[in-house]
């Protein structure tokens, strides 16, 4: 009972949360209210991932609502990057409200959607209904379509677009796929109020028609790949985080692609429970996630545009865990590890490439020269995340992708292991020397003097720290909450 | 029964040619307007065990949202627009119309391929609904004006409804109502992104949409 009460108040926290923003009266409060909101979801979150652990999951609305390991694994994820970001939003916004550009108007629309996107990604985790998981998603895209222009340009408009169409087609494209799965489940002839539930359908999985679930999961990989920015369906990502505000770009990268993975993550075991474990639909992962590291290498050696250069590094990370998830065994547990660092390190560097990019006025990486020394702490915090990024040790990412090329070397997947370390390399130096530039370059333009508060040094320093931490040493609770959900994508009872 | 869900197919089938056939851009958001209503009444008819009153209250939120709003929501976008009011494709009328008969051929061919589809309800059922889905992603990508690409949006997603109303029947309500209620946000959504576009560039030629690249 009382789970069930705090599932709902997970779910309906945000709501309230906007609310209580419309009814602000200024910009800063606005902002203020933003924080206290996200604060209050991420502790009512909190509270349902402790109660996971207790019990396994715990399930509300007649099994409607359910949250296990693996949907608690992603629920942590994007309350990491939401609180961080709503953190960052306050200093971030503060040039704008002071010269005027965020109005009071604008700033509730912002937070208004901002709740939206919260709350739809909040749905999409916590449905145990495939058909309303798939709703929640596409609700995700139209609700942060907005976000992208908030300021309002001819670029972020196109960027916008680009954003509504592709991401509209790719979800309505996983609708298929979320219909072909249910009729191969419709031999089973499951009342129609669980015929979509997918704790009935996993204990189910082994008596689906084989070949519509795997016409239904090319759909479902095609469809939610698209909104996860695996290539080659990721066209629209560079565009709509390189023009979203920071903390947008922020959340785009680290939960919502997250997301849109997860909802590939539900299907697998449904894949291979039908299909008698013969690894079909993981060596399509597998071929997703290689084409989407190869393409983020291809791109990022010619990338200038600071944003730009992270959204590909999107695309590279989420190639990553694809990749993770495609090898199986001990690469799934190493591929959630990843999406929880990749969260942590994304957003920390958006937020600097926003802070840097107000500073300068723009983010071509070459006019950044010599930032360590104009904005110590953002140009430290950018550094710093770039170098996680791009795996140095003995940082977290490190960690992860190692275990990854340890499941590829030990499964005997040479081929993969080779293609997998010669992109990381490329993306390594390719960064690197970006990132040496930004550092100790020779300084071509003046900025603007660095304005850091408080929060703003302990978000770096926190995150950072966390890495770090996470690279040594992985506490028990996490390591079997991580451990659990893995259980869960491979399938094992 | 069976005899009036063909009846519906081959409505569906004949809009979806005049969406490629049609050169003004209110002919075509009249002809999804039909395709809409087909929709509703199709959701009635293939509920042969007795129509309860749920169903008949869905019915009526489908002919609502895609027979009536949605049309409404995209001629007042056009009408805000003073583009020019022709399709504009890439690829000619004469041509689009023969590239749906191929991707009705085509559809048929793949179904025939899929035991799974074999026997249900009609056998039209199924290739109809691919037909649709290809058509809408044909027009997405063959036209140059974004309300042509709403357009294609909300032909696919008729597809889809076709295919699982049809192949499921027995969707739950509240999954309807939310697949529904994106379809209506994301038509809002949409329409309004088509009026900024409008604002920011003074056309909607998602041609020229080509200023982010690399």
């Amino acid at each position: 009972m009382t789970a069930s009460a705090f599932l709902w108040a997970l779910l309906l926290a945000p709501l309230a949360g906007g609310l209580a923003c419309l009814a602000c009266r200024t910009a800063r409060a606005v902002l203020r209210a933003t924080v206290l909101g996200v604060l209050t979801a991420a502790l009512a979150a909190g509270i349902c991932i402790g109660m996971t652990r207790a019990s396994g999951s715990i399930a509300a609305a007649r099994g409607w609502l359910c949250l296990d390991a693996l949907s608690a694994v992603h629920l942590l994820v994007m309350m990491t990057v939401f609180t961080t970001s709503s953190l960052y939003m306050h200093g971030y916004f503060q040039p704008e409200i002071l010269d005027g550009a965020l109005s009071l108007k604008v700033a509730r629309r912002f937070s208004a959607l901002w709740f939206g996107a919260l709350a739809a990604m909040t749905l999409v985790l916590l449905s145990n209904n495939i058909g309303i998981m798939w709703a929640g998603l596409e609700a995700t895209t139209l609700v942060t379509a907005f976000l992208i222009c908030i300021h309002r340009s001819s670029a972020s408009v196109e960027a916008m677009w680009k954003y509504l169409i592709i991401c509209s087609v790719g979800v309505a494209f996983a609708f298929m796929g979320t219909l072909l799965a249910a009729a191969a489940a419709n031999g089973l002839h499951l009342p129609a109020s669980e015929a979509l539930l997918w704790t009935r359908l996993r204990e189910h999985a082994g008596e689906f028609d084989p070949v519509l679930m795997k016409a239904a999961f090319v759909f479902l990989l095609v469809g939610y790949g698209t909104k996860a920015g695996l290539a080659p369906m990721h066209s629209w990502l560079p565009d709509a985080h390189s023009q979203a505000p920071a903390p947008v770009s922020a959340v785009f990268s680290g939960c919502m692609l997250n997301a849109a993975l997860y909802c590939v993550m539900r299907y697998v075991p449904l894949v291979e429970e039908s299909s008698g474990h013969a690894g079909w639909s993981l060596r399509l992962l597998l071929l997703f996630g290689l084409a989407s590291m190869l393409t983020a290498a291809a791109f990022i050696v010619f990338q200038h545009d600071l944003k730009r250069l992270l959204a590909y590094s999107s695309v590279e990370h989420l190639g990553i865990i694809a990749v993770g998830l495609g090898l199986g065994g001990a690469g799934t547990f190493a591929a959630l590890l990843h999406a929880l660092n990749h969260a942590l390190c994304k957003p920390l560097s958006f937020f600097a490439a926003g802070r840097l990019g107000q500073m300068y006025g723009t983010h071509d990486v070459r006019t950044m020269a010599g930032a360590l020394r104009a904005a110590p702490v953002w140009g430290k915090a950018l550094f710093g995340g770039l170098l996680v990024l791009i795996g140095a040790a003995p940082f977290a990412a490190f960690l992860s992708e190692f275990l990854i090329v340890r499941a590829a070397a030990s499964s005997g997947s040479y081929w993969t292991m080779g293609l997998f370390l010669a992109a990381a390399g490329i993306v390594f130096v390719a960064v690197l020397q970006r990132a040496i530039t930004i550092a100790w370059g020779d300084p071509v333009a003046k900025p603007n003097v660095e304005h850091a508060d408080v929060v703003d040094k302990a978000l770096v320093l926190v995150s950072l720290g966390a890495l770090l931490v996470l690279g040594l040493w992985i506490p028990g609770p996490l390591w079997r909450l991580l451990d659990d959900a893995a259980r869960i994508v491979r399938g094992a009872p | 029964m069976n005899t009036s869900i063909d009846i519906i197919m081959l409505v569906l089938i004949v809009t979806n040619l005049l969406l490629l056939g049609f050169s003004q851009l209110k002919s075509c958001i009249r002809a999804v307007a039909c395709q809409g209503i087909a929709l509703g009444v199709l959701s009635l008819l293939v509920h042969e065990d007795g129509l309860t009153v749920w169903t008949v209250v869905m019915s009526g939120v489908v002919i609502g949202l895609k027979g009536v709003i949605f049309p409404r929501l995209l001629l007042g976008a056009l009408r805000e627009t003073d583009a020019r009011h022709e399709v504009e494709p890439y690829i000619g009328h004469m041509a689009s119309t023969l590239a749906g008969f191929a991707a009705l051929a085509a559809s048929a061919w793949l179904c025939s391929r899929l035991p799974a589809f074999a026997g249900r309800v009609t056998p039209l059922v199924a290739p109809v609904a691919f037909f649709m889905v290809f058509v809408g992603l044909f027009v997405i990508v063959s036209r140059k004006k974004a309300i042509s690409q709403i357009l294609g949006y909300l032909v696919m997603e008729n597809g889809m409804y076709v295919f699982g109303v049809v192949i499921l029947r027995e969707m739950p309500l509240l999954v309807d109502l939310a697949v529904l209620l994106d379809a209506f946000a994301a038509v809002l959504v949409m329409g309004v992104a088509v009026y900024h576009i409008n604002r920011a560039f003074d056309h909607m030629d998602v041609d020229q949409l080509d200023t982010l690249k690399g």
